[in-house]
C-alpha cells in the first residue's frame, strides 16, 4: 500500500510540473502584452523608459525559462506574483475570494451525493420501469440543463417569488457561519443538481453491472433482503467507477462554479476568473488555471488512494 | 422481444447506413429528439419566413409582456417579440455551433487518425497531449482563449473548435484502430491499394457513423459553452443576438419579467437535450456492446 501511494504521489507531482509548464507556455504564446494592460490601454503615449521599468517590474525582461523558474519558486513560497491590472498581489486577491468558492464546492458536492446515492440505491432496490425512467430522465436532463438555467429558475421560484433564500452575494463564513451557509444554499443546490446527474450517470450502470456478480448471488443466497444486498454488497462495489471519476466530476464542478458565481453574484474565484478575462489580467489568469489543474490532479490522486483502500486488488497491480 | 430485434436486423443488414437510421428511429427517444432537432434547425434557419414579427419591431405599449396569443413567449425590454428573437438568435447559435463542430471534427479526426496510423511514439505523444487538455474544465480553457483571441464570431468558432478537438481525437483514434484490425482492411492492403485510397474509400466511410454520433454530441456541447460564455458577457457581443445573449439580457431584466430569461433558457435546454439524446442513441445503435 505504501509503495502504491508513493508511486501515485510521484506521478501526480510530475503531472503537476508538466501542467504548470503547459499553463505558463500557453500564457506566453497567446497574444497581448501585459505592459499594455498595466498601462491601461495605449503604449504610444508612454516613453520607452516607463515601459522598460514596468517590464522589469513584472520580470518580463528575463528569459522565458528564468521567468518560469521565478514564477514556480514564488508559488512554492506562497507568492503567486503580481496582478497585471489591480494593485493587489494575486495571492491577496485569491485570499479574499477562495472562501466563497470552497464553501460552494463543498456544499454542492454534499448535496449532489445526497441526491445521487439514495436515488441510485432506490432505483436498484425497487426495479420498476417508472422509477427507472424517472431517474434516467433526471440524469439526462440534469446533464443537459445549463447551470445558469437551473440557477435562474431557482432564483425565481425560491428567491424572488417566495423570498425563502437570499439570491445574491455572500456572507463570510468566519463572520457569520449560519448566514454564510444560508447565502450558499441556492448556488450549491444549483451546482449540486449537475453533480448529482453526473454521479448518477456513472453509479447507476455500474449498479446494474454488479447485479450479476457472484458475490451478489451469494448475498441473495444466504437470505439477505433486497435492501441489504444493495446497500451492503452492491453499492460498495458499484461505487468504484464513481470514485475513479471523482476528478471528472470535480472538473464539472469547477466549470459550473464559474457560471454559478456569476448568476448569484458571489465574490469567489470563478467571478475573479471572469473579471480577469475582461481585464486581460494574465497574472491572475495563469494562477487560476494552474489552481484548477492542481485541484483536478489532487482530486484524482486522493480518489486513487481511497480506491487503494477500498479495493485491495489495485495495490498489487502496476497502476500508474 | 426488444432485445432480439436489433440482432436479427443486424444479421441481415446489407446497406449499413440505411439500417442504422431505421434502427435509430425505432427508438422512441431517438425519434422524438431527431424530430426536435429537425424542427429547431428548420425554424431557426428559415426564421424570416417562420417568425411572426420582425426582430427589430419595437412595441412600446407592450414592454415585458407575459406570454399571450399574440406573443407566445412574451416580449422583451423594448417590446420585441421573444419567439422572433429566439428564432433569429438561434441562427447565430446554430451556425456558430455547426461551424465550430465542423472545425472540431476536422482537427480531431486528423489528430486521432494521425495517432492511429503512425502509432508508437507519435501516438503516445498525441494522446498524452489530448488527455492533458481534456483534464481541464472546458469553460476555463474557453475563457482563457477568449481573453487571448477576443470574442468576434470567427474567433469564437476557432476557440470552440479547438476546445472540442482533443476528445474527438480520442474517439477518432479508437474507431480507426478498430477498423485497422478488420479483414476488409487487410484485403485492401493485400490487393495493393494505396494508403490514400484505403483511407478515403475504405476506412473513412466505415468510421463515419461513429464520427457522426460524436459530431452530434459536440454540437450540443458547443451550443452549451457558447451560451455559457455569452451569458457571462464574454461570448457573442450585442447587438448580435444568440440564445446565450438573450438569456443574459433576460437575466438582467429578471425582476421586470420572469418569463424573459425562462424561454431562452428552455430553448437551450431542449436543443442540448435533444442533440445529446440523439447522439447517445446513435452510439448505442452503432455499438450495442458499449451500453
Amino acid at each position: 500500500m505504501f509503495k502504491y501511494v508513493i508511486r501515485r504521489v510521484i506521478t501526480s507531482v510530475a503531472l503537476l510540473i508538466l501542467g504548470s509548464m503547459l499553463v505558463f507556455l500557453l500564457m506566453r504564446i497567446i497574444p497581448g502584452d501585459p505592459t499594455i494592460t498595466k498601462l491601461g490601454g495605449s503604449i504610444k503615449d508612454v516613453d520607452a523608459q516607463t515601459v522598460e521599468s514596468i517590464r522589469s517590474e513584472l520580470g518580463l525582461d528575463k528569459s522565458i525559462p528564468q521567468q518560469y523558474l521565478d514564477w514556480v519558486s514564488g508559488i512554492l513560497r506562497g507568492d503567486f506574483g503580481a496582478s497585471y491590472f489591480s494593485q493587489f498581489s494575486v495571492t491577496s486577491l485569491i485570499e479574499q475570494r477562495y472562501g466563497a468558492t470552497l464553501l460552494l464546492a463543498f456544499m454542492a458536492m454534499v448535496i449532489g451525493t445526497l441526491i445521487a446515492v439514495p436515488a441510485s440505491v432506490a432505483g436498484a432496490i425497487w426495479q420498476n420501469r417508472i422509477l427507472g425512467g424517472v431517474l434516467s430522465g433526471f440524469a439526462a436532463v440534469g446533464i443537459a440543463i445549463p447551470t445558469f438555467v437551473i440557477g435562474i429558475m431557482l432564483i425565481i421560484a425560491l428567491g424572488a417569488e417566495l423570498g425563502l433564500l437570499p439570491t445574491q452575494g455572500y456572507v463570510s463564513f468566519r463572520r457569520d457561519p449560519f448566514g454564510s451557509i444560508e447565502s450558499t444554499l441556492l448556488p450549491a443546490l444549483t451546482l449540486g443538481i449537475g453533480v448529482a446527474a453526473a454521479t448518477m450517470r456513472i453509479l447507476r450502470p455500474s449498479l446494474v453491472d454488479v447485479e450479476h456478480a457472484p458475490f451478489v448471488r451469494t448475498a441473495k443466497g444466504k437470505g439477505l433482503v433486497r435492501r441489504q444486498v444493495v446497500v451492503r454488497h452492491e453499492l460498495p462495489n458499484a461505487s468504484i467507477p464513481a470514485i475513479t471519476a471523482a476528478g471528472i466530476i470535480m472538473a464539472h464542478l469547477v466549470g459550473g462554479a464559474v457560471i454559478v458565481e456569476y448568476v448569484f453574484a458571489r465574490p469567489g474565484l470563478g467571478s475573479l476568473l471572469v473579471d480577469s478575462v475582461y481585464q486581460r489580467d494574465y497574472g491572475v489568469l495563469q494562477t487560476l488555471v494552474l489552481l484548477a489543474v492542481a485541484v483536478f490532479i489532487v482530486t484524482s490522486l486522493v480518489a486513487d488512494i481511497v480506491l487503494g483502500f477500498v479495493d485491495p486488488r489495485l495495490r498489487t497491480q502496476a497502476v500508474t | 422481444m426488444t432485445a432480439i430485434a436489433p440482432t436479427v436486423s443486424g444479421a441481415f443488414e446489407t446497406g449499413r447506413s440505411d439500417s442504422v437510421i431505421r434502427r435509430l428511429l425505432r427508438r422512441p427517444a431517438a425519434a422524438i429528439s431527431a424530430a426536435v432537432v429537425a424542427i429547431l434547425l428548420i425554424a431557426t434557419l428559415a426564421a424570416p419566413l417562420v417568425a411572426p414579427y420582425s426582430p427589430t419591431d419595437l412595441d412600446y405599449t407592450h414592454l415585458f409582456a407575459p406570454p399571450s396569443w399574440s406573443h407566445p413567449f412574451g416580449t422583451d425590454e423594448l417590446g420585441r417579440d421573444l419567439v422572433t428573437r429566439i428564432l433569429y438568435g438561434g441562427r447565430t447559435s446554430i451556425v456558430m455551433g455547426v461551424a465550430a463542430t465542423a472545425l472540431a471534427m476536422l482537427l480531431g479526426v486528423t489528430w486521432g487518425f494521425t495517432a492511429a496510423l503512425r502509432q508508437g511514439w507519435t501516438d503516445e505523444m498525441l494522446m498524452r497531449l489530448a488527455d492533458m487538455l481534456m483534464a481541464m474544465p472546458v469553460i476555463l480553457i474557453a475563457l482563457v482563449l477568449v481573453a487571448a483571441f477576443g470574442s468576434s464570431t470567427p474567433s469564437m468558432i476557432i476557440i470552440l473548435g479547438l476546445l472540442f478537438s482533443p476528445a474527438t481525437a480520442r474517439i477518432a483514434r479508437s474507431s480507426l484502430l478498430g477498423e485497422l484490425r478488420t479483414d476488409y482492411y487487410l484485403s485492401a492492403v493485400s490487393v495493393g491499394a494505396t494508403g490514400r485510397r484505403i483511407l478515403a474509400r475504405e476506412l473513412l466511410p466505415n468510421t463515419l457513423p461513429v464520427l457522426i454520433a460524436r459530431a452530434t454530441i459536440v454540437l450540443a456541447e458547443v451550443i452549451f459553452v457558447e451560451a455559457s460564455l455569452s451569458f457571462v458577457g464574454l461570448g457573442v457581443q450585442p447587438p448580435s443576438t444568440s440564445w446565450g445573449t438573450l438569456l443574459q439580457q433576460g437575466y438582467a431584466n429578471l425582476y421586470s419579467s420572469y418569463w424573459y430569461p425562462i424561454f431562452p433558457g428552455l430553448v437551450i435546454l431542449v436543443a442540448v437535450l435533444a442533440l445529446n439524446t440523439l447522439g447517445d442513441n446513435l452510439q448505442q445503435v452503432l455499438d450495442p456492446s458499449r451500453t
